[in-house]
């Protein structure tokens, strides 16, 4: 067909095994503008990384222009007309406007007035007010955004892909995209974007893609869509299906007032974010990636920086605290399980006995000046046999364990300080299906315990397995509270999703 | 099926092992009890002046500024000794000054975060521009009657074993105690394997990074005093020497990854015999100060390189700048 330019057939790519996307088929017209939508993992991004040639696929077959491609590297996928307007823009931000616009196209030697006399013409046959002389560093996102735009266009690019354009704009600047990507339209260029904005994909989009883990769940005109069907689409999975077993039943009462957290700002992620955890229950915080949830979090338990403070206040136990570095906090009662286990989870080169004595050691160092091979032992084993760690044998090295055992040597380094309040941050990532079930055994067991549990996930499933409470964090604050009874898949959501 | 595999101690004894039958066997003069101690007296402020820089590298640090720590406060004791202090004056002055000395060290990396190689370097010739502007006299600091006693920290016997190699074995004792048997040694390790995840545990990093310097310049010292009391004399152009990459070529050919959080001080030992037993070699072979250079950052270079293949460094947790 004459009128479609890109399509993909059966598009499949695993990731050690695991499918990001499975038999996925897509068809880009020629001059439309096409939206992705679907939650985090759904594989929008490995979509649009296999047809810019980011990654290829590993089963399915893709054709431009009715010809078979499959492109390696971006810039083969250049070659073919294909250009990727990336989140973090590659743009180099030493050079100026006009250098970025021909990167990789000089000649042995270059004038530099002439690479700005082309540029300067090419630009202003787009439109586009930007000084090609301006060095890259100095320019605004959206500015930024148009110099990439024009590489494409420079490029003679029959479609261009954007992930998430309008993440890092200002309204003004986003009705200028708009308009830009309109204009584009016009010149008969294909426009494929990913956005978790779904106003902008109604409003923008000609047609709509929603995807949902991996899988293509349906493609139609935007005008055909709304709000509540789109949600619909993203989230409609039959919950018994899933590993997280079904929602439940009761939920625990909140007990005493752990943590408040009132109008916490750090400049870009967390804007004014308010919220209390409580005593003897689990509260889970969902949001999409970017919603500020693991920043603010981070900043409770003094893991970030003290420099991107910005103002707000923390009250632990309705004391105001604030903890420059994670060690005070960690002697007040607060453990962070991170997100990234392998940057700032677990000693690799130490056993599991050895992580977990330092967890110890590091909140209880009273009367512990010596080490006691005798206290690391029966102190590891206890906590290996607890949470079920499954290792050749107690001197084994963290770095040797699968997935799902490091998570739990992680979490038994904190669970060993005794704390009041424990943060997990996407507690079952990159961890095997049946340590996922024993994790979230675990979690359960410390909130029965009393213990004020905090669960930060992106997965819908897992947030509502979980929790009792369920806040929802978007652009960088709390939206939506909901207690577990009254949430459903559609209603979170609805509230994630701006 | 067991895969027949060797640690790096294990290679570097082997070619320790090696080099000191190749050098028995072929080298008249080498195997001889007078040149055993010569070799061991000459090894062993080497020898505790790697201790000290393995303290550093196995929390993921160097410290440059360790010839300088070296040089500055034992000439210092010897400057005012004869200017006609008393010796636990000038000892304790110079013990302050090395403390100070490490905490500035610490306090730069720990806490402004300069990168260790550039901040030691930096304070390294700060300290050593100090002393020759400001404390000595003269390049070589001579020995005063004030002195008198005190160079049997580097001269002598101790039941027939040279004194400085007491010394040396008396420096492995203490700081393989620091680091195996102490909460400080397993932060330093925590530290050196995952800075962040240390972080994160809530060890207190940075009070431990200002610690491992500290530590550091005044085993430094200690070194300097060892080797002035051996020769009656400080010659502070030492500062201007090579000896700093003598020092790191014990400490990665022993097999502490400069990648941190590994190694200990049989490495440090083990470094120091197969240097100690190079620069013995060359000497005899009669081979020049500019040929034994060339043969030793050859050898620092193969030693890097094996270090980097097989210590990889974890991308993830490196920073940019850090060494």
């Amino acid at each position: 067909m004459s009128d479609t330019v890109l399509s993909l057939r059966k598009a499949t790519k695993l990731y050690a095994g695991v499918p990001a996307i499975e038999g996925v088929d897509f068809d880009l017209r020629r001059g439309e503008i096409h939206a992705l939508v679907g939650e985090n993992g759904a594989g929008k991004s490995t979509l649009t990384k296999v047809m810019a040639g980011v990654v290829t696929l590993t089963s399915g077959s893709m054709t431009v222009d009715g010809s078979d491609v499959a492109p390696r590297t971006p810039l083969e996928a250049r070659n073919l007309g294909i250009a990727m307007v990336f989140q973090e823009n590659s743009l180099v931000p030493t050079m100026t406007v006009a250098q970025n616009l021909f990167l990789g196209q000089e000649k042995f030697y270059n004038r530099l007035r002439g690479i700005y006399i082309a540029a300067q013409q090419f630009l202003q046959s787009l439109n586009f007010d930007v000084t090609p002389t301006a060095t890259v560093s100095g320019l605004g996102a959206a500015k930024k955004q148009m110099v990439e735009i024009a590489r494409a266009v420079l490029h003679k690019a029959k479609v261009i892909i954007f992930d998430e354009p309008t993440a890092s704009l200002t309204p003004e600047e986003k009705k200028y995209f708009f308009d830009l990507v309109r204009d584009l339209k016009k010149r008969g260029v294909s426009i494929v974007f990913i956005s978790h904005a779904l106003e902008e994909a109604l409003l923008l989009a000609d047609r709509i893609t929603v995807l949902r883990d991996g899988k293509h769940v349906i493609t139609d005109d935007a005008a055909k869509f709304d709000r509540a069907a789109i949600v619909q689409a993203m989230v409609g999975r039959d919950l018994s299906n899933t590993l997280y077993g079904a929602r439940k039943a009761s939920v625990r009462p909140a007990g005493a007032r752990v943590l408040t957290v009132q109008n916490l700002k750090m400049a870009p992620m967390v804007k004014n974010n308010s919220l209390s955890v409580f005593a003897g229950q689990i509260t889970g915080v969902f949001g999409l990636v970017g919603a500020g949830r693991t920043e603010t979090f981070k900043i409770v338990s003094g893991v970030l920086k003290r420099d991107f403070f910005h103002g707000g206040e923390i009250l632990l136990h309705d004391k105001p605290v604030r903890y420059r570095v994670p060690a005070p906090a960690v002697k007040a009662g607060i453990a962070y399980v991170t997100e990234d286990r392998k940057v700032e989870g677990f000693f690799e080169t130490a056993s599991i006995a050895r992580n977990i004595y330092l967890g110890l050691l590091s909140k209880f160092p009273g009367g512990r000046m010596m080490l006691s091979r005798r206290e690391t032992n029966t102190v590891g084993k206890s906590w290996i046999q607890r949470l079920k760690v499954r290792a050749i044998g107690d001197e084994a090295k963290v770095v040797e364990l699968s997935g799902g055992n490091q998570q739990k040597v992680v979490i038994a380094k904190s669970l060993v300080q005794e704390p009041e309040l424990i943060i997990f941050d996407e507690p079952t990532r990159g961890v095997d299906v049946g340590a996922i079930v024993e994790i979230h055994e675990l979690i359960n067991q410390l909130a029965d315990e009393g213990k004020a549990v905090v669960v930060i996930s992106s997965y819908l499933p897992e947030i509502m397995a979980l929790s009792d409470r369920i806040l929802v964090s978007r652009q960088g604050k709390v939206v939506e509270e909901f207690s577990a009874l009254e949430a459903t898949e559609e209603k979170i959501m609805y509230a994630a999703i701006h | 099926m067991k895969r027949l595999r060797f640690n790096q101690q294990e290679i570097v004894f082997a070619v320790f092992a090696v080099l000191f039958l190749a050098f028995s066997i072929f080298l008249r003069g080498f195997l001889t009890p007078e040149n055993m101690l010569t070799l061991l007296q000459n090894v062993a402020v080497l020898g505790i002046l790697g201790l000290a820089m393995a303290i550093v590298v196995i929390g993921r640090g160097i410290d440059i500024s360790l010839i300088a720590a070296l040089a500055v406060p034992p000439g210092l004791v010897l400057q005012m000794v004869q200017n006609g202090h008393s010796l636990p004056a000038s000892l304790l002055t110079a013990v302050l000054l090395t403390i100070a000395f490490g905490l500035v060290n610490g306090w730069l990396i720990a806490y402004a975060e300069v990168p260790s190689l550039f901040a030691t370097l930096a304070t390294g010739l700060l300290l050593a521009g100090l002393g020759q502007a400001a404390l000595f006299q003269l390049d070589v600091v001579q020995w005063s009657d004030g002195m008198k006693g005190f160079e049997r920290l580097g001269q002598g016997t101790i039941l027939g074993i040279p004194t400085s190699i007491v010394m040396f074995a008396i420096a492995c004792v203490v700081v393989a105690f620091l680091l195996r048997q102490t909460r400080w040694g397993a932060y330093i390790y925590a530290i050196g394997d995952n800075p962040y995840a240390a972080r994160v545990t809530g060890i207190p990093s940075r009070p431990i990074i200002v610690l491992q310097y500290v530590v550091a310049a005044l085993i430094g010292c200690f070194a300097g005093l060892v080797m002035a009391a051996s020769v009656n004399s400080m010659p502070t152009r030492v500062f201007n020497s090579t000896l700093i990459y003598d020092v790191i070529l014990v400490v990665v050919l022993g097999g502490i990854g400069l990648s941190g959080g590994r190694g200990g001080v049989l490495n440090v030992i083990i470094g120091t015999l197969l240097i100690g037993t190079m620069l013995n070699g060359m000497t005899i072979m009669d081979i020049s100060y500019a040929g034994q250079n060339l043969v030793k950052g050859v050898v620092l270079l193969l030693a890097v390189i094996t270090d980097s293949f097989l210590n990889p460094r974890n991308e993830e947790t490196a920073q940019q700048g850090d060494i």
